[in-house]
């Protein structure tokens, strides 16, 4: 059987979605015929604008439900988040590649990235991100091969990469510390707890579960952590650029976290969505546990960023009435306390109505998060200014469209939402 | 070990003649550029360092005792000590060579634009209006010193504004005028920590805020703030590797011990 597109399912929706990723297109094919400054605002003094604050740092952020709620159900037993694991795959994997399509249209020379591969440089953040997401991405597709092994019955091959799979991510993991430690008493320590564990798992010590491969899982979790922390480490090189209201030296954690709550939040929007979309029942009773992962982990970034503020004293330059001031309240109010709030309201937090909105502020508050770090709150020191051009709108518009289009594509065709051919590990 | 050469910028031997200016363009072929006059402060021309313009005289109008003067700036790559560009580049396109210079691999660059983040001078300028771009910035005209020549603004310099030479050197000369002068120079050897230490150091006679230098810049090297987060690397993956693989081993062993160790090797190999 091969997919097949017909066209009676394509309402008014998909057709806007289809005309806003082509419009996309033809100003990014105009970007590489012409120079990023033709396209962007982007100037000397900010190098980094839009497309660095949304596509790159907020996208990342939204594609952090996949290792959360898959980390959730097969390291600490969640078994009921299992109707969520593999939409949440999917939506960080088509995340992941959209964020390097987007990448493709920042980076100055896109056709060179692969230098990262030959040229390694371990002090760099940026090269830390640049591994992740070439590691990260790799491990998404292995969580994802499954659905379409089961599509189209594919089952001994389904049994191979239950094999090889995890082998794979142990190398990964390998190279990952080779590169960017380049210290052997690190590497054989990372690698004898890798290789001790898969071991155990094949000789029977330790359980083997018959539908994910924990290794590949646990190699999902350790560079999404990584990739992560990362985008907010590669902001501490600029104690003189960031204003102190974000700049702090733990910036990696808060990326972290507030990633965390983020992409959790968007596995409720997302749901909410697709339930909506698809004609399907919500699932309110599985949305409202999610709900309560997503309350710990606001609280959580709530009381680091707290402590953080009272720690370094910068406490009374949010009380001034500045720019930056005030994209901080915004930020915090619509991403962390408002939702906070509903959820820690019972009557709002057993209500999906509820959910959704409070899901949807806390993704509307990370995205003003990371343009507060990515462009607000930088200073230029030759008084350049900054505002996105309506192009470099319309380029990263026409990503997020042709995303939407690919997951409703996939989602039609593929067993995202219900397992169509059990495994042959269950059989 | 070789000596660290750097430039000293005596600014008030200065005349804003732009030799330096001109010489740089001529020695890298640089393009001109389209300026207006009165576009930039004053005569100052053009504005701002450009891709075009890795040297650049500044023009600044400062009050000294009550009247207007000129009083001239230079703009150009600090070549610090332990550069923040070069430490930020994911892919190395930015060295530090011993002799002092900063130097960028163009054919390694990816075009990602961190280096122009992490510079604190403000220094790589990035082709925007190209589909194939590329980072400019001073080299110290590190090829003229392999040959044994000096730098190009330092060798066009008709009033010994730019002195070349090894780095310490440079350092007791500046002290020196300073000493011997202290009503001429500010008591501030631009660049003598800043960044951790730059191989050009500027002094002035007057506050180098007037002249428009950044002053907000940290005195520990860029790369000693990325530093802690990198080196936690190895400890967050060994953590993770073994909290993860430890709690899954205790809270499975219950399956484990049930006997439901998959078996599935049969359908396996039949391929079912």
């Amino acid at each position: 059987m091969i997919p097949t597109i017909r066209w009676r399912d394509f309402g008014l929706g998909t057709g806007l979605l289809m005309l806003v990723a082509a419009f996309g297109s033809i100003l990014a094919l105009y970007r590489f015929a012409s120079g990023i400054g033709r396209v962007s605002n982007l100037n000397q003094g900010y190098p980094w604008g839009f497309w660095i604050g949304f596509d790159v740092l907020a996208g990342i952020a939204l594609a952090a439900g996949g290792f959360v709620v898959a980390g959730l159900m097969h390291m600490f037993g969640g078994e009921k988040y299992r109707p969520l694991v593999r939409p949440t795959i999917l939506t960080a994997f088509l995340g992941y590649l959209l964020f390097i399509l987007a990448l493709m249209v920042d980076l100055g020379r896109p056709w060179t990235i692969w230098h990262m591969i030959i040229y390694w440089h371990h002090e760099s953040p940026m090269f830390e991100v640049g591994w992740c997401v070439m590691m990260y991405t790799t491990i998404l597709f292995l969580e994802f091969l499954p659905v379409v092994f089961e599509r189209y019955q594919m089952d001994r091959t389904y049994a191979v990469w239950r094999n090889v799979a995890p082998w794979i991510a142990v190398a990964l993991l390998v190279l990952f510390a080779i590169a960017l430690t380049h210290s052997a008493a690190w590497v054989i320590a990372i690698a004898a707890v890798l290789v001790g564990f898969e071991l155990l798992v094949r000789f029977g010590v330790i359980y083997r579960d018959p539908r994910m491969p924990t290794m590949l899982l646990m190699a999902g979790i350790m560079f999404s952590v990584l990739h992560q922390s990362s985008l907010g480490s590669l902001f501490l090189i600029v104690p003189h650029k960031l204003n102190a209201i974000w700049y702090s030296p733990i910036l990696p954690l808060f990326f972290f976290v507030s990633a965390v709550a983020a992409g959790v939040a968007m596995v409720i929007v997302e749901s909410t969505l697709s339930a909506w979309y698809f004609g399907r029942e919500i699932e309110v009773a599985l949305l409202r546990d999610v709900g309560h992962v997503l309350c710990w982990a606001l609280f959580g970034t709530l009381a680091l960023r707290g402590l953080d503020i009272v720690l370094r004293g910068i406490g009374t330059e949010l009380l001034v009435l500045t720019p930056q001031s005030v994209a901080f309240w915004i930020e915090v109010q619509a991403g962390l306390i408002i939702p906070l709030a509903i959820l820690l309201t019972p009557d709002f937090a057993d209500s999906a109505r509820w959910l959704f909105w409070a899901s949807l502020m806390v993704i509307v508050g990370l995205l003003i998060n990371r343009l507060n770090v990515a462009v607000v709150g930088i200073t230029s020191t030759y008084g350049e200014t900054y505002y996105p051009h309506w192009m470099e709108i319309a380029i990263t518009a026409g990503i997020v469209a042709a995303g939407v289009l690919a997951y409703i594509f996939v989602c039609r065709n593929f067993p995202v939402f219900t397992p169509a051919h059990s495994r042959p590990a269950e059989t | 070990m070789m000596a660290v050469k750097g430039l000293l910028i005596d600014l008030p031997r200065c005349i804003g003649c732009r030799g330096c200016q001109v010489a740089c363009k001529h020695e890298y072929k640089r393009q001109a550029e389209k300026t207006t006059f009165f576009g930039g402060p004053g005569y100052q021309n053009p504005a701002d360092l450009s891709p075009g313009t890795w040297c650049l005289v500044t023009y600044n109008e400062v009050v000294i005792s009550g009247r207007y003067e000129w009083v001239f700036g230079k703009r150009q790559c600090m070549h610090c000590q332990v550069p923040g560009c070069a430490s930020a580049c994911p892919v190395k396109a930015l060295e530090k060579l011993d002799n002092g210079p900063v130097i960028y691999h163009r054919d390694k660059c990816i075009g990602c634009r961190y280096c122009m983040l992490a510079c604190p001078f403000v220094v790589p300028r990035f082709e925007y209006e190209t589909w194939n771009p590329y980072i400019n910035k001073c080299t110290m005209c590190a090829h003229r010193l392999a040959v044994g020549e000096i730098p190009a603004c330092a060798k066009a310099c008709p009033t010994g504004a730019i002195t070349f030479g090894d780095r310490d050197a440079l350092i007791e000369e500046a002290q020196r005028r300073i000493a011997t002068n202290p009503g001429g120079y500010i008591h501030h050897i631009y660049g003598l920590e800043e960044a951790g230490g730059t191989c050009v150091l500027h002094i002035s006679s007057v506050p180098f805020e007037k002249l428009g230098y950044v002053l907000r810049v940290p005195r520990n090297p860029m790369v000693a703030h990325t530093e802690p987060a990198m080196k936690a690397i190895p400890m967050v993956m060994l953590g993770l590797a073994s909290v993860l693989g430890v709690g899954y081993a205790l809270r499975t062993r219950k399956q484990r011990n049930e006997g439901h160790v998959d078996a599935p090797t049969s359908d396996e190999r039949s391929g079912r």
